[in-house]
């Protein structure tokens, strides 16, 4: 599904990815983890071309992106994204916050662009929110909606940079449970999280990733019981 | 002291219907002003944005030279000094010069706007497949303009206080025909406090019909 071949990114003098290579499999769940600073964030913003890579290849279900050449915008209306801070339109309501994109970028029609939304949000648990601005809701559910919102471009794959990261303790299982439900239904996700309890239970595989490169790719079970790396095995013990 | 609220009275009940049609010829110069202005202003403003640099030498250019020079040298400037080229009356002469000048003050407001949203706004709307126009149309500038609202309604407050200085070309507005009731009338003190008054009045019922439209916009969010 995603495919990176030797990915470099730098800003101005510091080398941020120093060659990545990575193959995402069609409904695999990978989860990635990594120190603050190591590149996690830059490695997903790649991957939906909101940073430019310097050097290598990304292909995206089995085409080349051509950086310079393709509709980039229309890349991106394929692959998902989940912000740690949520980004939700302030302006509009939370219906209109899903709708938005599926009507203006896919020209859906606004009956079944509204239809589909609130199936959505009945799948993210927030059908009685719909017509409510974001200000008046929690950080789980703004991030359950900014989930629906990227599930309404019927993205091929999501990708989650932190999305627990700046909830109150309290709501931090409400939207791994709706991530959790989104990986058994096959959706192929790549999630930067701390949530070790997370990647053991639904990820197909963590990655390490240490100042710029992938240090460790495994398992679960491999990853905590028997990583390869003494990097990785204090990053363990230090989320655990 | 009663006697001169009396002369005041006076002055005011002689002059009340002649600066009554003079007030709508301040309101009509203030009106355009401000909306060429905020068209003005927000082409500006955009070209600053535009990252490229000969459009944002172009916006700087226009911002420099209207907000380096005094709006009265702009008013005749537009009047007298272009009629080679074209002849405006003075109304449009002095509505025009309005806009322009505002357009430079209204561009920094816009730009300062659209700068201030959150960067993670853009990148939502382009994770999400939009151009850069549709974020900009649909999402940035709705918040950016809800931003404005308070720089910009003070700037309204300084156009129409500025619509004053169209008198150099002429125009009956209320400070024109303040000047010749004054000389007229030998009553110089009573007729500039008299229409000192009726900016102040039109300030205020702006002001408040402002505060309303804020305190909306703060209920709306
Ligand atoms: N836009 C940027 N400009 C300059 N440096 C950046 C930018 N984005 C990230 N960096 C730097 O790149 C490094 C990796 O950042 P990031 O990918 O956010 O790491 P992580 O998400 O793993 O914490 C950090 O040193 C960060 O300061
Ligand atoms: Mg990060």
């Amino acid at each position: 599904m995603i495919i990176a071949k030797n990915i470099h990114k730098s800003f101005g003098d510091l080398e941020v990815l120093k060659g990545i290579d990575l193959h995402v499999k069609p409904q695999e769940v990978v989860v990635l983890v990594g120190v603050s600073g190591s590149g996690k964030s830059t490695l997903l913003r790649c991957f939906n071309f909101l940073e430019m890579i310097n050097h290598g290849e990304i292909i995206l279900d089995g085409k080349p992106v051509n950086i310079k050449k393709d509709n980039l915008n229309k890349i991106r209306a394929e692959v998902g994204m989940v912000f740690q801070h949520f980004n939700l339109f302030p302006h509009k309501t939370v219906l209109e916050n899903i709708i938005e994109a599926p009507m203006m970028v896919k020209k859906k029609e606004k009956g079944a662009a509204i239809k589909h939304a609130k199936q959505l949000l009945e799948k993210v648990g927030l059908a009685e929110k719909a017509d409510v601005y974001p200000s008046k809701l929690s950080g789980g559910q703004k991030q359950r909606v900014a989930i629906a919102r990227s599930l309404a471009m019927e993205p091929k794959v999501m990708l989650f940079d932190e999305p627990t990261s700046a909830l109150d303790p309290e709501l931090v299982s409400e939207v791994l449970a709706v991530m959790k439900q989104l990986a058994q239904e096959g959706m192929t996700m790549v999630v930067v999280t701390h949530e070790m309890r997370f990647a053991k239970e639904v990820a197909d595989r963590i990655i390490m990733l240490d100042q710029g490169r992938i240090i460790e790719s495994a398992d679960p079970k491999t990853f905590f019981e028997n990583p390869s790396h003494d990097r990785t095995r204090q990053f363990i013990q230090l989320v655990e | 002291m009663p006697e001169i609220f009396g002369t005041l009275w006076e002055v005011f009940a002689r002059t009340w219907s002649g600066f009554l049609d003079a007030t709508v010829i301040t309101l009509q110069l203030t009106g355009v002003g401000v909306v060429l202005g905020c068209v003005l202003g927000l082409f500006f403003a955009l070209l600053k944005l535009s990252g490229s640099k000969p459009l944002q030498l172009i916006a700087n250019f226009y911002i420099t030279i209207i907000r380096g020079t005094p709006l009265i040298v702009q008013i005749v400037f537009l009047y007298f000094g272009i009629t080679e080229f074209i002849t405006l009356s003075n109304f449009w002469a002095g509505a025009i010069a309005l806009g322009v000048h505002n357009g430079a003050y209204i561009a920094e407001i816009f730009r300062g706007a659209i700068q201030g949203i959150d960067k993670g706004q853009s990148e939502a709307s382009s994770s999400l497949g939009m151009t850069k126009g549709q974020s900009m149309r649909r999402i940035i500038f709705p918040q950016a303009l809800k931003r404005s609202i308070p720089p910009l309604g003070n700037q309204f407050i300084i156009a129409l206080k500025d619509s004053s200085l169209v008198y150099v070309i002429g125009v009956a507005e209320l400070f024109s025909l303040a000047n010749r009731e004054a000389a007229q009338s030998f009553q110089p003190f009573e007729t500039y406090l008299v229409v000192g008054l009726y900016y102040l009045v039109l300030v205020m019922i702006f002001s408040y019909l402002l505060s309303l439209y804020e305190r909306k916009l703060d209920v709306d969010k």
